[in-house]
């Protein structure tokens, strides 16, 4: 830990002995010493059953490794909430920085501003309002204090969600326009759309070739479908987390390689056969 | 008797030129924008990456209001763009010049509101817009041209325009300053920074954010940057290490292009042009705030060495390539794939393009594999040699040049293959039911280009 990260979080716990009255007000004292998960419910069942109710919906409850209150808060109530906004907080579960669900929204104008600029915001603030000049993870996806983060992430990459997208447009409005989020949405999906159509038509020529060839013949063809699956997904980061990079080069026309690929094999399959 | 006939070119000259201008007025009339602007039509979202040609205001609200009158209602709307204003010069402007409104840049009357561009800006901030302004002499690449030579590209108008809004996204920074001081706020010393430009300048053909933080330059900025006052201007002796722009746009110079000696790495230069001589001397003193010169000298020296090397690697695959193209041996033909960008399928001449200067940057998709794994090598591990030697990333330029090998390797073993495979030669009729013209997407794409 540097010297600097103590200053702040020395800092930090001094602005929360400020700023903390209202969460803890409930009883009247903050629990100190180690906390564990079931501890925390214990508490903010009674003092807020709707957060909890949230987060036991979430992809993070249900997950076969529980994300529970401590790994994004940490074990100590001091600086709870404070530690859980920042990005720190989910990056390393998510695969850390060189994953595509990091890396692409690291790399976005959003990304890039709060890493110049995390040291001065002020992150007592709620996540909403725009209390902060860019959003972190947790600010679109915790909006609010929205302990259901699926609600903000699209379950089947190959099915549309309106539902998603009427979360984000409430969090984009704090600082964008109604008709450029609309736009911006609807393109996004667009974009994903033919994404998927690449992807659809690799699925049909692979099922019209597996009732010619054995599967070890398709092995390669198979493993390239798989890193197709990647750059599908980097087309849907790019348009959610607005990064150009996973749109383009990380995503279609990475697809558009996977594809003629696939094709090249399937041809060659066949002439072979015809040999 | 001979200038008799003079009249005969004149007259020829007098009527072509005209024609001319009129024929590339008449291509940008359409309903596109640029060269092609005929053969597509813009996504609704594409008036924010390109508002001079297809942006119009939202008519919702009704009436002209004051500079208060916006902020007023805004914050409410709105708060970021208004929290953003009020840090920012904008509204907080030295020795008594004053305060600019929302009104002043996006205009007063609410249903007639305009996106501001660098022309906007540049009324207030005329030297930045007119150093942007002048990139366009030194050619492409540079910013101020980035719109218009992405607009004119032909996977462009081929392709659906919601796939290709991706591209808009970095080549809009030729029609909006808040590329890389970003709105609200329009801060000089956030641009000042290297991550105002990775955004955009990162990713396989690009790695610009990868080369430079590896480099000792962006490891001392990462370690040190925090610390360092941003306020000061790009200029020697301010900052300990160079960022981008201290180099790229020394002095703060909002000019990118004029210094450009390899072009991006994508076409072969002759590094040692009488222009290219000067551009050296520029690069060399600029070094030379820290650096011993005759030491700068040298690393340009190696610059061209890697070039050089890079370049006889790209074109013995060319070769390769241009040979099984005139034994027919590339598969799919150019006959049995979609046509190539911009061609139609009874274009006269078709033929699979192969480097540089036969369009390679479109021939990335509708291609045989064999000709991706060349495009994959020229764009990608190529350039990543290359900005791995321009930035002082001694590692990318080993991945570089490795990758370049082993793609060589895989484009000479699966020639050699196809030859002896001694298949069929293929021929220039059309294949019915071939699965290279097929496909739910291929289809799409030829119905929406």
């Amino acid at each position: 830990m540097k010297i600097h990260d103590v200053i702040q979080v020395l800092l930090f716990s001094l602005v929360l002995q400020v700023f903390s009255s209202v969460s803890i007000a409930a009883d009247g004292s903050a629990p100190s010493g180690v906390l564990n998960n079931e501890q925390c419910i214990q508490c903010h069942e009674k003092i807020d059953a709707v957060l909890t109710g949230q987060w036991r919906n979430s992809a993070h409850a249900k997950s076969k490794t529980l994300v529970d209150c401590v790994a994004c808060h940490g074990a100590f109530h001091d600086s709870a909430a404070i530690r859980a906004r920042q990005d720190q907080a989910c990056i390393e579960c998510h695969g850390g920085e060189k994953d595509p669900v990091v890396h692409s929204y690291a790399s976005s104008k959003h990304g890039v501003l709060v890493k110049m600029e995390a040291t001065q915001y002020d992150w007592t603030k709620p996540l909403a309002m725009a209390n902060y000049r860019s959003p972190g993870c947790a600010y679109c996806h915790m909006y609010a204090a929205e302990h259901d983060v699926s609600v903000s992430v699209r379950q089947d990459i190959m099915q549309h969600s309106e539902a998603v997208q009427d979360t984000m447009r409430a969090v984009c409005t704090d600082c964008h326009a109604p008709r450029y989020i609309t736009r911006l949405l609807e393109n996004g999906e667009a974009m994903l759309e033919i994404a998927r159509k690449k992807v659809r038509e690799v699925d049909a020529l692979i099922a019209q070739a597996a009732t010619e060839f054995s599967e070890q013949q398709l092995s390669p063809i198979r493993q390239q479908r798989l890193k197709m699956q990647q750059h599908l997904v980097n087309v849907s980061l790019g348009a959610g987390h607005q990064s150009p990079d996973y749109q383009w080069w990380h995503g279609q026309p990475a697809l558009d390689g996977d594809l003629l690929r696939i094709k090249g094999m399937i041809s060659e399959l066949r002439q072979q056969g015809q040999q | 008797m001979r200038t008799r006939y003079l009249w005969v070119p004149l007259l020829i000259v007098v009527i072509a030129i005209p024609l001319g201008f009129y024929y590339v007025d008449w291509s940008k009339s359409g309903e596109g924008a640029g060269l092609y602007s005929r053969n597509w039509s813009p996504q609704e979202i594409f008036a924010y990456w390109n508002p001079d040609d297809f942006y119009e205001s939202v008519d919702s609200v009704e009436g002209e209001f004051t500079g208060e009158q916006c902020v007023e209602c805004h914050q409410v709307i709105t708060p970021g763009v208004v929290n953003d204003w009020r840090k920012s010069r904008h509204s907080n402007p030295a020795n008594d010049q004053p305060v600019v409104y929302c009104s002043d840049c996006h205009g007063n009357n609410h249903e007639g509101l305009h996106l501001p561009t660098p022309k906007v800006c540049g009324s207030c901030h005329a030297v930045q817009h007119g150093q942007f302004k002048d990139e366009k002499r030194y050619g492409f690449p540079s910013h101020s041209l980035a719109l218009e030579r992405a607009m004119d590209a032909k996977h462009f108008v081929d392709k659906p325009k919601a796939e290709v809004t991706a591209c808009l996204q970095c080549h809009s920074v030729a029609s909006k300053c808040d590329s890389c001081h970003t709105r609200h706020l329009f801060s000089a010393a956030e641009a000042r920074r290297p991550e105002a430009c990775i955004t955009c300048h990162s990713g396989p053909p690009h790695p610009d954010d990868e080369t430079y933080f590896h480099s000792k330059h962006g490891q001392l900025y990462l370690a040190e940057g925090e610390t360092w006052d941003w306020s000061k201007s790009l200029s020697k002796g301010n900052y300990p290490a160079p960022t981008c722009a201290y180099c790229h746009m020394e002095n703060g110079k909002h000019q990118v292009a004029d210094k450009t000696i390899w072009k991006f790495g994508l076409k072969q230069v002759n590094p040692l042009t009488s222009g290219n001589q000067i551009r050296r001397k520029q690069w060399v003193k600029l070094c030379g705030d820290c650096h011993d010169q005759e030491w700068a000298a040298e690393q340009l020296r190696q610059l061209d060495a890697e070039r050089k090397q890079s370049w006889e690697k790209l074109y013995e695959a060319e070769s390769v390539l241009r040979d099984l193209r005139s034994d027919n041996l590339l598969q799919p033909a150019a006959k049995q794939r979609p046509p190539y960008p911009g061609d139609s399928p009874d274009t006269f001449l078709q033929y699979q393009r192969i480097g540089f200067f036969e369009g390679q940057a479109s021939a990335f998709y509708n291609v045989s594999p064999m000709e991706r794994d060349y495009f994959e090598m020229w764009y990608f591990d190529n350039l990543k040699s290359y900005k791995g030697a321009a930035h002082g990333d001694a590692s990318f330029v080993k991945e570089g040049q490795a990758e370049m090998d082993h793609s060589l390797e895989i484009i000479k073993k699966n020639a050699e293959r196809l030859r002896r495979a001694n298949q069929v030669k293929v021929t220039d009729k059309e294949v019915k039911g071939n699965i290279w013209l097929e496909g739910e997407y291929t289809e799409y794409n030829w119905d929406n280009n």
